[in-house]
């Protein structure tokens, strides 16, 4: 860890870029959202900008991560523990949509009034 | 060091506390154990209670409940819930759902993890306290706070929550939606009282983890620790990482409640009540069941571990002799913790999940035995050939082993998508769990009673209560149990509140096959509930037991009265204050008995060794 | 001994324990933001009706988001500044951080009041309509809204405040409740809501209505018993409702406990019975089913089985609280010589009052649970209370409408293979309300020339052969077309664009549409600075007026959560981030009011605080960093 006086000094400039970054990022997230000229994909939104826009907020929060939070030299541990919480939610995620996704629900059920008509009675 | 010493927080108050801040707002680890254990203990014989009066509904539907059940009801409320002294569907719902709430999150996992991981993890790995002392008396206190909220309920005009323990929307969304300050009702002051559990799981696991990681005393690595502590490290990290999944759907539900959104409601939602409901809909029921089961499963494993922890330290200690594949179990319990994550849509197989989902699940979950019967087997093994002294605490331990198993072995069907269908919500379900809860885990919890009370109290309980307890126990547990598993196979659904009457038909030969099944299992009911009362009764002489023996037992002749060899018997008893005398160091591994190398059958981890090549690996910094 | 580590770190960790702790409170954050994340997918995959997109104000979310980065860049420098020792630096720092929290908050207190007070409508054709509702006038009429007052804007100063109704509290009456004119109330005696009771006692005393109980209710079954007695004409008043209720359930409660001892009585008699006459016996079971002595001995095990599980059904039914039927014949069950009807005492349910003239009485749409018929003579309230009288038509006054949206409608009509267009020139709205109509010709207008500039920019799609694609029906297929949202929808810039040229040409017919050959172009009126934040400026821009009767009304709601579950999840999750910012700030505002004491003795100490505090700070600041997007971009 990065933790004597001098070496922070010296971080004081990463952190400073990284404010900037942010900050860019933010600009760049809201431009290409807002500005017709900017706009990937289709006309508006669509899949597309939701992709760019997950990957500049991904971006973000990486550098956020990585050096606010000291991720970039951090020790095992932390690695570990956090490891643990991003691993168990990107599964629950995961095994969630899986479900949600597996054919039953399409094949059957295409009608969502009707089948939810179905199903209160 | 200079440094800590300089703090406050951290003095220790070596003159006498006061009676509040030493027995009421404690911050030492033992008080605050002893204060789940008791308040545990409490809400144990509450949800008891509930299902001695649901029992007599189950038996005798038409007849009123008896004097001796129903003396326990105020005047005003039997009126209201009881039609004519009898348990109308309403008030068996609420009970049915309270009965199951209180055992899980008020019962059983306070016991566990919040009396033995409290009072016997710090002492186990040689720490002075757990690591933030306070916040460890602020998660007891969320935790009665949570629990009275719920439990208060019972009094409002809605009563408490009816909607069953796993508390499903759309119903649970629409349930007491007569009440117009929805803040008033039942089922929104249930998941009041779940967020404010959580959150007391929350912060009670965090401590724990970091008590476990961070605190261990000198000389204690990791493979050295007791299979107790690596038990409670796996179940610190189910509650931490597994909860917070439930609070958002609590949150969730408690906003579809009280702010009339549709997080869980689908489109459409018609009651008889009132007809089209006043909702934007568009939500998803099964939403919530992903999320309370992404809980609900590794939550049985936080329900069973604290149990398992406690047998594998009655059983070395009283079979004088090491603990078989340690090793295996370590590695077992944690794969066991990693794979309780991705089993649990096992209980949503009537859903209308896909094949490939359910094959996944179904996978995972017969998986999950694999390391449940290296935990069992390890066990076993470890009687084999051990010169066993049966002990109170060893008797229970012995009776969890077999018990435990059948709720076990009653869970593999389940496991299997096809056999699902038939069996969901049946009585096999609740035979089957309870096997696993009742004689199993509460059994393994009676043994850690029965073990660790010397060393609280200073003194032994008496051995003819315990068998009094135990053996009436043991037969009553399996008469209920078990014709539960018959009953369940036979189509008896869980949650008939009259025990199946409605599909007795007068005419033995008017009634439909079902009908007929049901009429020659229906008798069961009568076995299964004297069972139950007999096993209220069989309570007492613990009752008494835990009173009498801190009164007048026979005292502990040594700090270490089973002749033990971890930490805890290490501390002066009842141990301070802080603890160790010493600071502790670690030489060896935590179940060294009948060492041929050693005159005594047994060699504690902290008995300085003779030889000098026996020292210890790890010197972490002095502090 | 004492808690070792908690300033140093332990050396084969290299942590402190806060510091475990924080990263495992962040790993257990991690999985419920993950929750309530992976809830906002679920939802809007699996939802049943046009997803809201892109639907929130950008400005405001865009300058919260630099609020929490630059708070996030200052508690880094904070304890960067107390790693080095500086206090006075320690404190501008954190002083920065915790004021960036509370600006934060601010801007979303801003954001959701406005939020709170705009009227959503479903209509039973699925047509929304948004905007703000009128308040009740006071005089002409009880229903109808007052077309230029300001809800949002008392600035306006044409508030006149003597011409609104006002309800007992001295509130204003939004125009978006049921009306009813009670002749009649009878009172739940279990459960009826309090507020409610005495709202409608002070309505009732402040238009001079005389509310009496209808019928005499007497608590006692026959004369000169100890309970209280009711007369007829009786005024209502909470006391009186007090002591019913207080009547009612001690008669509840002793009637619930005779009627036990009469039930366990007659059980007993019961079975003295079974037993003197041997009735659960085989004896008896040949008797009754002589079939069965033909039957193998295994089959009449399990006949005699079920017939006796039957009998024992069949016994309840024997058994009542006056008599208990004996095989002998019947019998009657009297505890002390008594009866049970001898001692019920009555207990009424409800009780009636009447009005001496129609009580006129307004509830929120949750709160009446009967559903809206013009010729409905009762109604029902959550709480049990019925009225019986008139339903007043009740409609819903909107008197700025800033959004209608027809793509549910559409996407209904999609579904039942209709065309959109012809079914949203069916619908109510356009039907019924001429504004709307001209709203419409001229939005199709705009869209026709938005699609035209969408091929005439960007052309059509071409296959990998390089010949233009074709659809089904042999059209080519255009690169770019307009979104759902922008042919059906009509957001307030839409609107307020339309409206002002109306009232150019006002007297010409529905004007024509004539946007720049540009593929950007868009049918909108531009934003004022002040519009980004609290929506469009109703003193200057013009909107139409409209009167939904309730009969169209499926569903009413402010945008909150009830409206739909975008609101529902947009605000649960801003919300629990609103309360971590809240959370952190405490924390880290305590570091810097009171951390000078511990610097002082230990700087370290509440560096590591300060670090551990700032680690939670920027996972707050993560969290916003995707709720920013994905509410407000996407």
């Amino acid at each position: 860890m990065a933790d004597s006086p001098e070496e922070i000094k010296k971080s004081i400039k990463t952190y400073l870029l990284v404010g900037a970054i942010l900050f860019a990022g933010t600009v760049a997230t809201v431009l290409v959202a807002t500005v017709p000229a900017l706009d990937i994909g289709g006309h508006g939104f669509d899949h597309w900008d939701m992709w760019l826009g997950l990957a500049i907020a991904t971006t973000k929060a990486s550098f956020v991560a990585a050096v606010f939070m000291h991720l970039n030299h951090e020790k095992a541990w932390v690695y570990w523990l956090f490891g643990m919480g991003l691993f168990f939610g990107a599964a629950m995620v995961f095994l969630i949509f899986l479900a949600k996704g597996d054919p039953i629900h399409y094949d059957r059920f295409e009608d969502g009034g009707v089948s939810a008509a179905v199903m209160s009675e | 060091m200079s440094a800590t010493a300089t703090h406050d927080e951290l003095h220790h108050d070596h003159h006498d506390p006061g009676f509040v801040r030493k027995y009421i707002f404690s911050t030492d680890h033992k008080m605050i154990g002893l204060q789940y254990g008791i308040t545990a203990g409490l809400f144990l014989l509450f949800g008891f209670f509930l299902m001695i009066a649901m029992r007599w509904s189950i038996a005798f539907p038409h007849e009123p409940l008896p004097g001796w059940i129903a003396m326990f009801f105020p005047d005003g409320w039997e009126a209201r819930w009881l039609q004519d002294g009898k348990l109308t569907g309403d008030a068996y719902n609420m009970f049915g759902a309270m009965h199951g709430t209180i055992m899980v999150f008020l019962g059983v996992v306070p016991l566990g993890f919040g009396a033995f991981g409290n009072y016997v993890t710090p002492l186990q790995i040689g720490a002075p306290d757990m690591a933030f002392p306070r916040l460890n008396m602020m998660s007891y206190w969320i935790y009665l706070a949570g629990g009275l909220v719920m439990c208060a309920s019972f009094f409002m005009e809605s009563g408490a929550a009816k909607s069953g323990w796993t508390n499903y929307s759309p119903l649970a969304g629409i349930a007491d939606g007569q009440i117009v300050n929805q803040w008033l009702a039942g089922q929104t002051q249930w998941l009041i009282g779940l967020v404010l559990l959580i959150t007391s799981s929350l912060l009670g696991s965090v401590n724990f983890i970091t008590t476990i990681i961070n605190l261990r005393a000198r000389g204690l690595t990791w493979m050295r620790m007791p299979f107790f502590v690596w038990a409670m490290l796996v179940t610190g990290f189910l509650l931490l990482l597994a909860f917070p999944p439930l609070e958002a759907a609590g949150i969730m539900q408690l906003m579809d409640r009280v702010a009339g959104s549709s997080f869980f409601m689908p489109s459409g939602l018609y009651t008889s009540a009132e007809g089209l409901m006043e909702i934007s809909g568009g939500g998803s029921p099964l939403l919530f069941q992903h999320l309370f089961w992404f809980l609900g499963h590794p939550e049985v494993y936080v329900l069973l571990l604290p149990a398992i922890a406690c047998v594998a330290e009655i059983i070395p200690a009283n079979t004088r002799k090491p603990l078989w594949g340690y090793k295996a179990m370590v590695y077992g319990v944690l794969v066991l913790g990693f794979l309780s994550f991705i089993v649990w849509a096992h209980h949503m197989y009537m859903t209308g999940m896909g094949p490939v989902v359910s094959t996944f699940f179904q996978t995972t979950t017969v998986l999950i035995s694999i390391p449940s019967v290296i935990l069992l087997t390890s066990l076993i093994i470890s009687l084999w050939q051990g010169s066993i002294r049966f002990t109170p605490a060893m008797i229970w331990a012995c009776a969890f082993l077999p018990m435990f198993g059948i709720g076990g072995l009653t869970g593999l069907p389940l496991a299997f998508n096809l056999v699902g269908l038939h069996l969901h919500d049946t009585y096999y379900v609740i035979g089957h769990f309870h096997y696993v809860v009742a004689p199993g885990i509460l059994f393994g919890l009676f043994a850690g009673v029965y073990h660790w009370y010397p060393k609280i109290t200073g003194r032994f309980m008496s051995r003819f209560l315990s068998h009094l307890h135990f053996w009436p126990s043991l037969i009553c547990m399996n008469l209920i149990f078990f014709p539960m598993l018959t009953q369940g196979m036979a189509g008896f659904h869980r949650r008939w509140y009259n025990g199946g009457d409605s599909y007795l038909a007068t005419d033995p030969e008017s009634a439909n096959v079902f009908g007929r099944t049901v009429a020659e299992h229906i008798d069961l009911n009568i076995v299964m509930s004297y069972a139950a009362w007999a096993m209220a009764l069989a309570q007492v002489p613990f009752l008494i037991n835990l009173v009498w023996s801190k009164l007048a037992g026979r005292k502990v002749e040594s700090d270490n009265p089973w002749n033990a060899t971890t930490l805890e018997w290490a501390t002066p008893t009842p141990p301070g204050h802080g603890n160790f005398t010493t600071e502790p160091v670690v030489y060896r591994g935590p179940y060294e008995y009948s060492r041929p190398d050693h005159d005594e059958d047994f060699l504690p981890q902290w008995t300085e060794p003779k030889k000098p090549a026996e020292k210890p690996e790890e010197s972490p910094a002095a502090h | 001994m004492e808690i070792p580590y908690v300033v140093n770190p332990r050396k084969d960790t290299g942590l402190f324990n806060s510091k475990i702790a924080i990263w495992l409170f962040l790993a257990s954050e991690v999985m419920l933001f993950g929750g309530l994340f992976s809830g906002y997918v679920f939802l809007r995959i699996g939802a049943d009706y046009p997803w809201p997109e892109r639907t929130l104000p950008v400005l405001p979310g865009l300058i919260n988001t630099f609020i929490l980065i630059a708070s996030s860049v200052t508690v880094v420098f904070a304890w960067a500044a107390l790693k080095m020792r500086k206090w006075r630096q320690f404190q501008i720092f954190m002083g920065i951080t915790v004021a960036c929290a509370l600006i934060f908050m601010v801007f979303k207190g801003v954001e959701y009041g406005v939020k709170f007070k705009h009227q959503a409508l479903r209509m039973n054709d699925f047509t929304m309509v948004e905007g703000h509702i009128g308040y009740v006038k006071a005089k002409g009429g009880d229903d109808h809204a007052d077309d230029h007052a300001d809800d949002h804007g008392e600035e306006h100063g044409d508030d006149h405040a003597a011409d609104y109704a006002r309800d007992v509290h001295g509130e204003k009456i939004e125009a978006n409740q049921h009306v009813f004119a009670a002749e009649s109330v009878a009172f739940n005696l279990a459960r009826y809501h309090k507020p409610w009771a005495e709202d409608l006692i002070a309505e009732a005393a402040r238009e001079g209505v005389e509310v009496k109980l209808a019928e005499t209710l007497d608590f006692n079954a026959g004369e000169g018993g100890e309970e209280p007695v009711f007369e007829a004409g009786t005024v209502l008043s909470m006391d009186l409702l007090d002591d019913l209720a207080d009547a009612y359930a001690d008669n509840l409660t002793r009637n619930a406990t005779w009627r036990k001892r009469y039930l366990r009585k007659a059980w007993d008699i019961k079975w003295e019975d079974v037993e003197e006459n041997n009735l659960l016996g085989e004896a008896s079971f040949a008797a009754d089913f002589p079939k069965a002595l033909e039957l193998e001995s295994d089959e009449r095990k399990k006949a005699y089985t079920r017939w006796k599980a039957g009998m024992r059904a069949r016994m309840a039914q024997d058994v009542t609280i006056d008599e208990v039927k004996l095989s002998s014949g019947s019998k009657p069950v009297t505890i002390d010589d008594e009866s049970y009807a001898s001692r019920e005492l009555p207990a009424p349910g409800s009780a009636k009052f009447t009005c001496s003239k129609p009580l006129v009485l307004r509830q929120k749409s949750h709160d009446v649970i009967t559903d809206y018929k013009a010729d409905n003579s009762t109604i029902s309230l959550r709480d049990g209370t019925s009225l019986a009288g008139a339903y007043k038509p009740s409609p819903m006054d909107f008197h700025d409408v800033d959004g209608i949206d027809f793509q549910h409608l559409a996407m209904d009509a999609e579904k039942r293979n209709l065309d959109p267009e012809i079914t949203i020139e069916n619908s109510w709205l356009v039907k019924n309300n001429p504004v709307v109509a001209d709203l419409w010709t001229m939005h199709k207008d705009a869209i026709a020339q938005l699609e035209q500039n969408l091929i005439d920019h960007y052309g059509y799609r071409k296959g990998k052969d390089g010949k233009p694609l074709e659809d089904a029906a042999g059209n080519p297929v255009a690169k770019r077309v307009p979104t759902e949202k922008d042919r059906y929808r009509m957001g307030w810039q839409e609107i307020a664009y339309y409206m002002d040229l109306l009232d150019k040409h006002e007297g010409e017919g529905v004007p024509k549409i004539d946007l720049p050959k540009d593929a950007n172009a868009a049918p909108k009126v531009t934003m004022t600075p002040k519009e980004h934040f609290m929506g469009p400026d109703y003193g200057t821009r013009s909107f139409p007026h409209l009167t939904i009767p309730r009969s169209e009304v499926l569903l009413d709601a402010k945008f909150t959560p009830k409206w739909n579950s975008y609101y529902a999840i947009y605000f649960t999750i801003t919300g629990l981030h609103g309360l971590h910012v809240i959370g952190g700030a405490i924390v880290l505002a305590y570091y810097l009011f009171f951390g000078r004491s511990m610097y002082l003795s230990n700087p370290e100490w509440l560096a590591n605080r300060v670090e551990v505090g700032g680690l939670f700070w920027h996972f707050v600041d993560l969290v916003w960093i995707f709720a920013f997007p994905i509410f407000y971009l996407m």
